[in-house]
């Protein structure tokens, strides 16, 4: 093999999420699964990583996410995100998708407002298919209600 | 069985932010530093191993034994970053012990000072993360440590107090060492009082950026005696991964709090060694953040869990505490090379050549290299 024949990893196409986007298009929030022994797996893979299964469906679950853990960035590492400055990555767990923590920006939130354990969920009505980015906000409670 | 090898020769460049020189001569530099060390001719290296993924596409094998004039027998490449550089021991002691090298070099160098992308370029390697973090702008490793951080203080009561007596305490030290990047002291006021970048992780909280490299030198600990310093054995190497790629395991880890594969990586260094955690005189642990020094400190089993955060702020980490944590002032205070400076420590500071940082009768060092989802120990050392 020369230099000139190899490959960043970089370069390699991932189609492997498009399942979550289409779904998110469509306001539905779905995560890879083994039809073999029932458990969700993040990020997408070939084979199962509990059973080596290789029978995997993308499942639809109650959008309905609580907050693992939360940072705050306060300075961009990447010049792209110069104008974000300061925003909210957070890091959610489903009770639909046990062992799935989703990467995610909280919006619609004071930063001060965060509670681990918080429920949030997905703001559907801001996905916009050119960005690949499904952000989450704390999730409106029904008027009257007492929970 | 403990390993029939011994560090004899160690090498390093002047830790700066960006060099005047480029990446590759300063590789050469530590090399060539590490041989005259050893008193050994840089044509009787046979042997080479690094990190299998950032010296092969920076500084290959084949760059540098041009350099030394000398044939390779023997060519190996482990992990990557610092698991890869204490592990590098491992594939020596496996060329060495079976005849195949007589001398072998280890190496390992960055310009993350100088390089546009910094330590952040890594990515690249991941196409998940290309595909799916980086829209969100979780890009860095500030944000990924922040994440960790945040949960890690609710679940065993970390204090910010805490966090920072870890950064504080290696100021100390590289200050008294002297020759770091760092040049003023740091109290815990001014830890406490600086900006956040991710919160709950402030500037001090993350490791320097550097230009520079090291190298050392191992041979049979027959050979080394005829070597022109003290020769420090190499007591027991450990290596091991978990199942969870690099792409999912800032998040999908299921022990996201614990530091992926340490405590297996230490009890198989431990064993090959045949000694105890309690045998070991002072630790230089991947400190790439404060609060990973504390996971590390834990994990490997010198703490339980959740109490590493006490340990440093009772001063246990100190020179002259219990336990010496990263006795040079580690990536935090004195460079950010990845390792290849806390092998090089380990190794000054068991020949008695650690000046006003002497940790007093160093019998045994330990040296924790963490390359998620890796993780290397490397133990020196002998009873003498
Ligand atoms: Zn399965």
């Amino acid at each position: 093999m020369t230099i000139d024949e190899m490959t960043s990893a970089a370069d390699i196409a991932i189609d492997g999420f498009q399942p979550f986007w289409d779904a998110a298009a469509s306001g539905e929030l779905r995560f890879p699964a083994c039809c073999t022994c029932e458990r969700f797996h993040w990020y997408p893979m070939v084979r199962c990583p509990y059973c080596n299964g290789s029978d995997i469906e993308w499942k639809s679950i109650k959008p309905i996410g609580s907050v693992y853990s939360w940072t705050v960035v306060q300075r961009p590492f990447d010049t792209a995100f110069k104008n974000w400055t300061p925003y909210i990555v957070g890091l959610i767990e489903f009770i639909g998708a046990p062992g799935v923590r989703l990467i995610t920006n909280l919006v619609d939130v004071e930063p001060q407002a965060i509670q681990f354990s918080m429920t949030v969920s997905p703001a559907f009505d801001l996905y916009d298919t050119a960005e690949s980015r499904l952000m989450f906000r704390p999730k409106e409670m029904p008027t009257g209600s007492n929970q | 069985m403990t390993p029939d090898i011994a560090i004899v020769g160690i090498g390093e460049t002047a830790p700066v932010r960006c060099a005047e020189r480029d990446l590759r001569s300063l590789v050469i530099d530590a090399v060539y530093e590490a041989l005259d060390d050893a008193g050994i001719p840089p044509g009787e290296v046979d042997g080479v191993v690094t990190d299998s993924i950032v010296m092969p596409t920076t500084v290959p094998h084949d760059y540098v034994m041009a350099q030394l004039g000398a044939t390779s027998r023997f060519d190996g490449a482990i992990s990557y970053g610092g698991a890869g550089i204490a592990c590098g021991p491992l594939q020596a002691a496996l060329a060495i012990d079976a005849g195949l090298a007589d001398v072998v070099v280890c190496y390992f160098g960055v310009d993350w000072g100088t390089r546009p992308s910094g330590p952040y370029g890594f990515h690249d390697l991941y196409p998940a993360k290309q595909a799916f973090e980086k829209p969100y702008g979780f890009n860095a490793q500030p944000i990924y440590f922040g994440l960790w951080t945040r949960r890690y203080m609710k679940e065993f009561g970390l204090t910010p107090e805490q966090l920072g007596s870890v950064a504080v305490q290696q100021r100390q030290h590289a200050l008294m060492r002297g020759g770091g990047q760092m040049t003023k002291p740091l109290s815990i006021d001014d830890y406490l009082s600086a900006p956040c970048v991710a919160d709950p992780l402030r500037i001090p909280d993350c490791c320097l950026i550097t230009d520079g490299a090291g190298a050392f030198v191992m041979t049979s600990r027959e050979r080394a005696r005829d070597c022109r310093k003290p020769p420090v054995p190499v007591a027991g190497v450990g290596f091991q991964s978990i199942p969870v790629s690099g792409d999912s395991v800032f998040t999908q880890d299921p022990n996201l709090l614990t530091t992926p594969a340490a405590q297996a990586a230490a009890d198989q260094a431990f064993n090959m060694a045949g000694i105890k955690r309690s045998d070991v005189d002072f630790l230089e642990l991947y400190d790439c953040f404060t609060i990973s020094v504390l996971m590390q400190l834990e994990d490997m089993g010198f703490c339980e869990k959740g109490e590493a955060g006490a340990f440093f702020e009772s001063g246990r980490a100190a020179i002259g505490g219990d336990l010496p944590v990263n006795t040079h002032g580690g990536f935090l205070s004195y460079s950010y090379r990845l390792g290849i400076e806390h092998v090089v420590e380990a190794v000054r500071q068991l020949r008695g050549e650690a000046g006003t940082n002497q940790v007093a009768n160093a019998r045994f060092g330990a040296v924790g290299g963490f390359s998620l989802p890796d993780y290397g120990v490397l133990i020196l050392g002998d009873d003498d």
